[in-house]
């Protein structure tokens, strides 16, 4: 969704929820109003965690001797730049089903790879990442 | 040499412990659409149940197994059940099963959330049903809720306050999951007007259930306030107005009726293309139609109300503005017909289901009608006749189109075919049996037999014995659809990845049963 159609959904609902909400309130009724505030509260929140994280990515590039690792969630990431000769693969665990930690590591520092991959993906991604740095 | 993995939007949470705890725990989809599906089933027996024992002590005129008070209890719990923990859970199962599988996305956009939105669920189920246990019983005033009972009853009552806000919010998270998922996450290509019609509905739902979810949540919050701190909003000792709860209540209620029968039309009108291989005839005026509908809705809640009395104006207008929800169900059935009309079609138990949809859900439309001209309505308020039509809308209808959605997507859900001769057998004991209990209703509210009480004259006995028949029937040729389900589950011929020949869809592009990770790699839709 682009922001003015983010804008229009969220506007059409909030307006529904807070003109019928206002409607009650104004007979007397007035506990419907917090409810809509929390709900249109909630889909508030739905809405900017969804938008804070669409641009989020991870690449991993591997050209001659260099390895490009960049990464974006939310506001923060990195951009780091290995050896491949001196980059390792660590994976914490052989099988899926045990929130497998994947991270490569070169000078002494590690970065964690993979955020966004199921555990099977990971240890495939690892297995592909040894076979490529010792190729 | 370059070289690029390269990874986004898919969730990398997805660990698959096992036992209880994978259950507990899972943020996947398709879990979660299975645990909303199984806990729907289970209600089904429980508030099933509570049918069967209100049409046995109906069997005959005078008391034969209850209490009265009992008998209120198990007709006030069968309808919150039923709407709130049996359709409603149903739905969102479907809803988490195929949204994500129809329109190419990898999980919902919250798996989370999604989460917590079905655990709430057994929390309140066990709310309700553990206040029969209670001190003075469980809730017997009507699902409705109105006051002033619902302000007398004793503490079953407050819990029951209680279980509706937890229901209520786990379908408000349930609602923001899927519009996110909808609207963020489908499929490069897939347009809105290319959408499938059931995530159409499903999107048109969950906008139904955001707008109204506040106004059930302030009202129920209300009825406590005036039950335990003082106010008076709808207690007439204090100077409140307890006609004005039905205002608000109906304004909630009636958009619920189409919450719990849109997503039913978004099933229906994915099985009579398949099965009649042709294209669904009218798509962009079938959207059209569900918005029409679900905007309308928001103006006819007074014809739950007539008999209360509102000036000749207000009686017009909600009349016509219930007559005019005909003209859009009008052009869906059309649409149905439409389709099928000259397909090339075949009979299995899901189109079974779907055409039995068809002609039932039009006799319950039609007595709606019946029932939206005020006058009519003034003498047949409160009357079996309104039993009639709205089972005929919420049997025939909602769960007739539920059984139907699990027939055409269990081979893609289990990887195995339904055993068709078992499927055609539940489904004409099914059609049998709930037309044996329902139909004769119709006549029983003719001649006046009220609802919601035990005992009952003379006359009625007649047609009370068949309906109760048909509930025996229609119950236990429910156990046989227990049984296939876990047969499928179990073993059964392989199903191929397309499953039925007419099907279209993303759905039908994975293999058979739907890995338990799919569209990690977005599919682009031309």
């Amino acid at each position: 969704m682009t922001r003015p159609q983010q804008r229009l959904v969220f506007g059409s609902l909030a307006a529904v929820c807070f003109a019928i909400a206002s409607g009650f309130a104004f007979l007397g009724y007035w506990l419907t109003l917090p409810f809509a505030g929390l709900e249109v509260g909630l889909l508030a929140w739905a809405l900017d965690a969804l938008r804070s994280r669409e641009g989020d990515y991870e690449t991993l590039t591997i050209e001659g001797d260099r390895v490009m690792l960049e990464w974006h969630a939310g506001t923060r990431g990195e951009r780091r730049e290995m050896n491949r000769q001196w980059a390792r693969v660590i994976c914490d665990c052989g099988t899926s089903g045990r929130n497998c930690r994947l991270s490569l590591s070169s000078h002494g520092r590690e970065t964690k790879i993979g955020h966004y991959l199921s555990d099977e993906a990971r240890l495939q991604l690892a297995a592909t990442l040894r076979r490529k740095l010792q190729a | 040499m370059s070289d690029a993995a390269h990874a986004h939007d898919a969730h990398g949470h997805h660990a698959q412990p096992t036992g209880i705890m994978r259950w507990l725990t899972t943020t996947n989809h398709k879990d979660i659409g299975s645990l909303y599906l199984w806990f729907s089933f289970f209600m089904l027996f429980v508030a099933g149940s509570m049918a069967l024992l209100i049409r046995s002590e109906l069997f005959e005129p005078g008391m034969q197994l209850m209490r009265p008070d009992f008998f209120n209890e198990l007709t006030t719990m069968h309808g919150l059940l039923m709407i709130f923990t049996v359709i409603m859970p149903a739905f969102t199962g479907f809803a988490n099963w195929q949204v994500p599988l129809m329109i190419g996305a990898p999980d919902m956009a919250f798996p989370r959330m999604n989460n917590w939105s079905f655990w709430l669920l057994p929390v309140a189920a066990i709310m309700l049903l553990g206040s029969f246990w209670l001190p003075g019983g469980a809730v017997a005033g009507g699902w409705t809720m109105y006051p002033p009972l619902f302000i007398q009853g004793g503490v079953s009552y407050d819990l029951t306050i209680l279980s509706v806000h937890i229901m209520g919010l786990s379908s408000i998270m349930g609602s923001i999951n899927i519009i996110t998922t909808i609207l963020n996450m489908r499929a490069p290509g897939l347009a809105l007007m290319k959408m499938p019609m059931f995530v159409w509905t499903w999107l048109i739902t969950a906008y139904l259930l955001i707008a109204t979810m506040p106004v059930l949540a302030g009202a129920v919050t209300m009825l406590l306030t005036d039950r335990n701190f003082g106010t008076h909003f709808f207690n007439a000792a204090g100077g409140g107005d307890p006609v004005m709860f039905q205002h608000i209540f109906w304004f909630f209620g009636h958009p619920e009726v189409y919450i719990l029968i849109l997503p039913a039309f978004g099933i229906i009108s994915q099985i009579i293309p398949t099965f009649s291989r042709k294209p669904l005839f009218g798509y962009a005026s079938m959207v059209y139609a569900t918005a029409s509908i679900a905007i309308l809705s928001f103006t006819v809640w007074a014809h739950h109300m007539f008999a209360v009395g509102m000036p000749v104006a207000a009686q017009l207008f909600f009349m016509f503005s219930t007559m005019l929800i005909a003209v859009p169900t009008g052009v869906k059935v059309f649409n149905w017909v439409a389709t099928m009309w000259k397909g090339s079609m075949t009979f299995e138990t899901p189109m079974l289901f779907a055409i039995a949809f068809v002609c039932l859900f039009t006799i319950g439309g039609f007595s709606g009608l019946v029932l939206a001209l005020a006058p009519v309505d003034i003498q047949l308020q409160d009357t079996y006749y309104v039993v009639a039509h709205f089972h005929y809308v919420l049997v025939s209808g909602a769960l007739f189109s539920i059984f139907a959605g699990i027939y055409y997507w269990l081979p893609k859900w289990t990887g195995h075919m339904y055993n068709e001769a078992l499927g055609k057998t539940h489904f004409w004991l099914s059609v049998i049996g709930m037309n044996t209990i329902f139909f004769p209703m119709h006549f029983l509210g003719l001649a006046g037999m009220p609802r919601r009480i035990p005992d009952y004259a003379l006359q009625f006995t007649g047609f009370n014995q068949i309906a109760t028949v048909g509930a025996f029937i229609f119950g236990f040729s429910q156990l046989l659809f227990l049984v296939l389900v876990l047969k499928t589950i179990k073993s059964g011929a392989k199903a191929t990845d397309q499953v039925w020949e007419g099907a279209e869809g993303l759905e039908w592009t994975v293999p058979s049963p739907a890995p338990y990770h799919t569209f990690e790699t977005a599919p682009v839709v031309k």
